[in-house]
């Protein structure tokens, strides 16, 4: 075990992250430690602070306190060192597909012609070959986030930060998007953090789940899955993936009766 | 079999042709026979109902005018003169329009400053000043060329400001996300989303452009189809004033659909 690259290598580092909306606490003392090539969901109630934790770490929004590392170097704003994956799919529509995916190396002032092969493997392996110049209003909603997906891979980032981008799919395209998106980390292991709200979307795709708490957000439990992969969806209904979310479910369930009754008031 | 019996049966429907012609291109009708509908009643009504040449002109004696008016090369002297102020001062409005919505998009200052006149002058019919601009700058073309800018600038300056403002936020923070410049949000983001209300801009001033050419030429011109107009009206030749209003109508349509084509290839997204 000599070989350096069987050593576990940190990736990023939050140390003692804090950060308030006026006199709200949204996070507090955030401490995690991201391996390369982990998979890592962030799960809470609404109101805990994941997708604020997820900015700042993509460089949109600052901490008051505590520091953001990634291979040792402090974060100030984002960088090509990230891709983040947004909620909305938020496609440029004046854009087709292929230049959409493109804009990230069009930003870091990239020769275009030097990525086309690159680019054309990538939509190949996010299932839009043949979709290269298709305007967004012609795509489904599953297949526009396979362009906001490929449009962060597209900059080769060493960490790809995912703030929910499946929730507003429907139920059966988001299973067939959570294997797609299992499949396409396989082929290149890239550092994720996958915000989501979903505890069983948490479990089927993590090696780790972060589970937080609300008011103020902090870091409850981190659960580790072990679960083998590749992961069929059937691993679903296995009582071992059951039981995951049943205990993480517990973790937050008070968490969550408090929010839902908070945001009916 | 079956190949044969449907080759056998296809002519078969080929017999009424024009039933079904009317039948699927029916709607589609309705626009040409309402004009053709309306032509024949101007005709009827200026020949034997009002039956005065001193009040109106049938389509026919129109069309006779602006044949006359082309043979002795007078409607073309009038069309260039008009085609001129309203060129000049159509791509003048619109590129200091474009300019000026720019700035106040970008800058708070600029929006402070500029939003008071904009909205003052936007709301002034703005062609009550044309006998004024004739008295300062003449009866050449350079009066005229001023009112059309006027005209057309306002609706420019707003819709430019508003296409800018009106930028989905969170376009913005996804090329943010990837380090976008301030430059590179506004020429990858807020411009081309802006476009088809800049656009929109543009097309409200052709109407109001064509408006400020005639209405400036009615104060006082040497030429244009605006003067062609008043100077009919004073010799009560009710043809060659037609001829003059048929002319800009035409052209005022003409103008429209190319930007609304222009629009089609420049917006291919919508």
């Amino acid at each position: 075990m000599t070989d350096a690259s069987y050593l576990p290598v940190s990736k990023l580092r939050v140390s003692n992250l804090s950060k308030r909306f006026g006199s709200l606490e949204v996070l507090k003392k955030i401490e995690l430690d991201v391996v390369k090539g982990e998979f890592i969901s962030i799960v809470g109630p609404s109101g805990c602070g994941k997708t604020t934790l997820l900015r700042i770490i993509g460089g949109l929004e600052h901490s008051d306190e505590g520091e953001c590392k990634i291979n040792g170097k402090n974060i100030d704003g984002p960088g090509k060192d990230r891709g983040f994956v947004f909620q909305q799919d938020n496609l440029l529509p004046w854009r087709t597909v292929q230049s959409n995916t493109e804009i990230g190396l069009e930003i870091a002032s990239e020769r275009l012609s030097k990525h086309r092969e690159r680019i054309r493997s990538l939509l190949e392996l996010v299932g839009l070959a043949g979709f290269e110049n298709y305007y967004p209003r012609q795509l489904s909603g599953g297949m526009r986030q396979r362009v906001n997906l490929a449009r962060a891979l597209a900059i080769d980032p060493q960490i790809l930060l995912m703030d929910e981008p499946f929730s507003a799919l429907d139920a059966q395209t988001r299973e067939i998007m959570q294997t797609e998106l299992l499949r396409i980390w396989e082929e290149g292991r890239k550092t994720v953090l996958f915000v989501t709200h979903q505890i069983d979307e948490a479990v089927y795709l993590s090696d780790r789940v972060v589970v937080l708490a609300r008011r103020p957000g902090r870091i409850q439990e981190i659960v580790e899955v072990d679960l083998p992969r590749p992961r069929p969806l059937s691993i679903k209904r296995t009582p071992h993936f059951v039981s995951y979310v049943d205990h993480i479910w517990k973790l937050i369930e008070h968490d969550v009766r408090e929010s839902v009754l908070v945001e009916h008031i | 079999m079956t190949v044969d019996i449907r080759q056998a049966r296809a002519p078969a429907s080929r017999i009424v042709p024009v039933k079904a012609f009317m039948k699927a291109h029916s709607d589609r009708l309705w626009g040409p026979a309402s004009i053709l509908g309306g032509l024949l009643l101007w005709e009827v009504l200026s020949r034997f109902v009002i039956a005065n040449t001193l009040l109106l002109a049938s389509p026919t004696q129109i069309v006779g005018a602006i044949l006359e008016l082309l043979a002795s090369g007078e409607l073309q002297r009038h069309f260039f003169v008009s085609a001129q102020e309203f060129l000049w001062g159509y791509v003048s409005g619109c590129v200091l329009g474009v300019l000026l919505g720019l700035s106040m998009a970008n800058s708070v200052a600029a929006q402070r400053a500029l939003q008071p006149w904009v909205s003052g002058l936007y709301a002034t019919p703005t062609v009550a000043l044309a006998p004024l601009f004739i008295l300062w700058f003449g009866v050449g073309i350079f009066s005229k060329v001023i009112v059309v800018a006027l005209l057309v600038i306002f609706p420019v300056i707003i819709n430019t400001e508003a296409g800018i403002r009106t930028t989905n936020p969170q376009l913005i923070e996804t090329v943010r996300s990837f380090g976008a410049t301030r430059f590179q949000i506004f020429t990858k983001v807020s411009l081309p989303s802006a476009l088809p209300f800049i656009f929109a801009g543009f097309k409200l001033g052709i109407g109001r452009g064509l408006i400020g050419v005639v209405v400036a030429e009615l104060f006082g011109a040497r030429a244009g189809l605006g003067q062609l107009i008043s100077q009919s009206a004073e010799t009560f030749n009710m043809p060659a004033l037609f001829a003059g209003v048929i002319v800009l109508a035409i052209a005022g349509i003409l103008l429209t659909s190319a930007f609304t084509w222009l629009e089609r290839k420049l917006v291919p997204w919508r």
